[in-house]
């Protein structure tokens, strides 16, 4: 299950590590990763730089975990942003990261049924 | 400090060179010099053309390699001495148990 | 071998902290598990876990601050901290290790590499804990080594005593801890009046050479009071050290026999720097080594040569162990001898000297040394006063009546020194101990007198210059080495009445004899060099006499009876 948005290696070495606890990581990323979203979205709106980097950052980290290349890249852009104080190109990037976000959801839920 | 020794080619004269600070970490090296196995020189040799420093402990080892070839009877001269070396030596008046050139 | 350790993982992200908690578990450590920097500080005092992965970035108390109090809390004892980091900018790592983490992991984590850094910080932690053991047990050592050493001292103290080195005409500066570093600064006060001072510098340090000290200390003042010369003592001092030390040790060792009362002084330096003979008008003469060192030569081969100068109140002498030319400074400059020649010349008042020496050496230094010593003897009245006495002894004196005739001939003229036996034989009598010194000194001028001046012929006009001083005692020994005939003869009579008693000394020699009353005449003005001999005879003694012929003097010290 290689493509753009995951990379299969960093998942098989998650399952070989977490062994049956595995569906619970992937359940608990996605848990978790809703509420991130929902912090960057918050901070952008209350146009908190610093808190937008530090969310982008540590959502950065979850997701390179994971094996969610895309995502963590897109992440990574968005830290950028706040650092430099952009804010204005945010609100897009966040839309981009709420549709990887999205298509990560299939791919860990398709994951998950596959696992049984 | 290094010390190197060289027996003549007819086994009679043991010469030990010293180069660097003479003092207390030579002790087992130059022990070493002169206690070879096998080797029974009459004369010896101590060039100290390298040494920087001699201190107190040295002259002890001096003395120590006097008593090993022989005491009174021993033949041990001291060469290429620099300044402060000659130094040490005279203010001690080794020169009355050691030929010192 | 991998060790089970107790890990505590600070990580507010849940995700990395189930996956980095699974990773740590499965590789057989105990975790636990931290949301924030401040959970993390309180979970690391409550359980002491040895290994800490720490996120940088979390809510509450970051990385970095709860880092510095972890490191705080652990003191000593080495808590490694990994940081777990995405962080890509170098100043971010920066602060990281500047908070005191000891390595990064970056994201996505890898297991083997996590095991091996676990592993690799816990050597480092039983490398840290090794070197604090040995740190610990080295300062408990250094400790005991040092009180062993103030033990040790108290008892050299208690067998070697002080001496005179208390003495108001003295000035030295030696450390507690000069004795084990070989250094030995002993004076002692003769029954004759003159003043012995020995320094003396072994080879080596520690324990040997204090050891070496001991028997050298107790030869000196043991011989000292007895009355020995200082030849005997310089002799019997080589003897011993030859006899216990092992080949590669001696002792560089300077003997003053300072003598006050005929002027002179004796000078045996056999090793150690020049030591410095200085007169009240500035003048300096150098006490150079002229001998091979204690320890090394035997009894038969040893030279106890002295050298001879003349001696006058106001003069200092100057004794410096190697420590003082050789000591070294922080930045690793030698003190040396050029230093302390040019402290000496500029120096213009001889009082102050040593004043200035060892402020120099505190200048030089920027503290105190433990090293060096340095004494200096100085020629006041008081180094002249008032002769020994010796206690008596408990029990009633009896009536005597004895007298013993001595010959001393020419091989016990040259070898033997007859006055230590005399004295010893005199202070039998009770009554005589008070006047100890008195009766030596008075022995001592009378024997040098009818040795030098009678048996050997000698003119003590010589002595008029330094020159002549030196010459008038090469001559000394020359005459008494080639001495083939003469003699001395005493004789010691005691007598007690009714009224108290009476010694009598009567001296006689094989020499042409002398014109008393005109030495008395000529030493009345003679104050620079040849001493007070005849006139301090004189002053000393309750009688005195001498034969028409010149070639015998009597004295006579009476005492009353117990009240």
């Amino acid at each position: 299950m290689s493509n753009a948005h995951l990379d299969s290696a960093v998942l098989a070495t998650l399952q070989d590590v977490m062994e049956s606890e595995y569906p619970v990581l992937l359940d608990t990323f996605l848990a978790d990763s809703e509420e991130r979203v929902r912090l960057l979205k918050q901070a952008c709106q209350a146009a908190e730089a610093d808190m937008l980097r530090q969310a982008a950052h540590s959502f950065k980290g979850s997701c390179s975990n994971m094996g969610a290349t895309l995502l963590a890249e897109l992440c990574r852009e968005l830290e950028d942003l706040a650092r430099r104080e952009q804010l204005a190109q945010a609100p897009v990037l966040i839309e981009s990261i709420e549709r990887e976000f999205a298509i990560i959801g299939i791919l860990f839920r398709a994951e998950r049924q596959r696992l049984g | 400090m290094t010390i190197t020794s060289q027996l003549s080619a007819d086994g009679r004269e043991l010469t030990i060179a010293i180069s660097g600070r003479f003092d207390f970490n030579a002790h087992q090296a130059f022990r070493d010099a002169y206690q070879r196995q096998g080797a029974s020189p009459q004369r010896y040799v101590v060039d100290l053309q390298g040494a920087t420093y001699l201190d107190s402990s040295a002259l002890g080892m001096l003395l120590l390699l006097r008593d090993h070839a022989g005491g009174d009877e021993a033949d041990i001269r001291l060469l290429n001495c620099n300044v402060d070396v000659r130094k040490v030596l005279s203010v001690s008046n080794f020169e009355q148990l050691f030929v010192i050139a | 071998m991998p060790k089970r350790l107790t890990i505590l993982i600070a990580e507010d992200s849940p995700v990395d902290r189930m996956l980095l908690s699974t990773i740590v578990a499965r590789q057989g450590h105990r975790v636990l598990t931290a949301a924030d920097g401040m959970q993390a500080v309180a979970l690391f005092e409550q359980e002491r876990p040895q290994l800490v992965l720490m996120d940088a970035l979390m809510p509450v108390m970051d990385g970095f601050e709860a880092a510095r109090r972890i490191k705080q809390l652990a003191g000593d004892e080495l808590v490694p901290i990994i940081f777990l980091t995405s962080l890509t900018e170098n100043q971010a790592l920066v602060g990281c290790l500047e908070a005191g983490g000891d390595d990064f992991i970056a994201k996505p984590y890898n297991p083997i590499i996590l095991e091996a850094k676990i592993q690799a910080m816990h050597r480092l932690r039983r490398l840290q804990a090794t070197v604090l053991a040995q740190r610990d047990l080295i300062a408990r050592r250094n400790q005991q080594l040092l009180d062993e050493h103030r033990a040790a001292k108290a008892i050299f103290d208690k067998v070697a005593h002080a001496g005179c080195l208390n003495a108001p005409n003295i000035r030295y500066r030696q450390s507690p801890r000069a004795l084990f570093n070989g250094d030995l600064l002993l004076a002692a006060q003769a029954p004759a009046g003159q003043m012995f001072v020995l320094l003396g510098d072994f080879t080596g340090h520690g324990l040997p050479a204090a050891i070496g000290a001991m028997p050298l200390a107790e030869t000196f003042y043991g011989m000292a009071a007895k009355g020995h010369s200082s030849t005997d003592i310089l002799r019997e001092m080589n003897a011993k050290l030859k006899q216990i030390l092992p080949v590669e040790m001696f002792c560089c060792a300077t003997l003053l026999d300072i003598n006050p009362l005929q002027g002179t002084l004796r000078v045996w330096n056999g090793g150690l720097p020049d030591g410095y003979l200085i007169g009240a008008n500035g003048q300096r003469t150098p006490l150079g080594s002229r001998h091979l060192p204690l320890g090394i030569l035997s009894a038969a081969a040893f030279d106890d040569e002295f050298e001879h100068f003349p001696l006058a109140v106001g003069d200092r002498l100057l004794l410096l162990s190697d420590g003082v030319i050789e000591s070294r400074n922080t930045h690793d400059e030698l003190f040396g001898e050029r230093r302390l020649l040019a402290l000496l010349d500029a120096n213009s008042d001889p009082a102050r000297l040593f004043d200035e020496i060892e402020q120099a050496l505190l200048a030089f230094h920027g503290q105190v040394q433990d090293d060096l010593s340095l004494i200096e003897v100085s020629l006041d009245e008081t180094l002249a006063g008032a002769p020994l006495s010796v206690p008596l002894v408990a029990h009633r004196s009896r009536p005597i009546d004895w007298s013993a005739h001595f010959e001393l001939r020419a091989e016990s003229l040259r070898n033997g020194n007859p006055l230590p036996l005399l004295l010893q034989l005199l202070l039998q009598v009770n009554p005589l101990r008070p006047r100890a010194g008195a009766i030596y000194t008075v022995l001592g001028e009378l024997y040098a007198n009818a040795l030098e001046h009678g048996v050997l012929g000698l003119d003590s006009a010589l002595k008029c210059d330094a020159e002549g001083f030196q010459r008038y005692y090469e001559l000394r020994r020359e005459r008494l080495q080639a001495l083939a005939e003469g003699h001395i003869r005493l004789e010691l009579s005691i007598k007690t009445h009714d009224g108290g008693g009476c010694l009598r000394i009567a001296i006689s020699d094989s020499g042409a004899g002398f014109d008393v009353a005109h030495a008395l005449q000529l030493q009345r003005c003679d104050q620079c060099l040849s001493g007070r001999g005849l006139h301090l005879v004189r002053q000393l003694t309750d009688g005195f006499d001498w034969q028409a012929d010149g070639r015998g003097l009597g004295v006579e010290f009476g005492w009353a009876a117990e009240a």
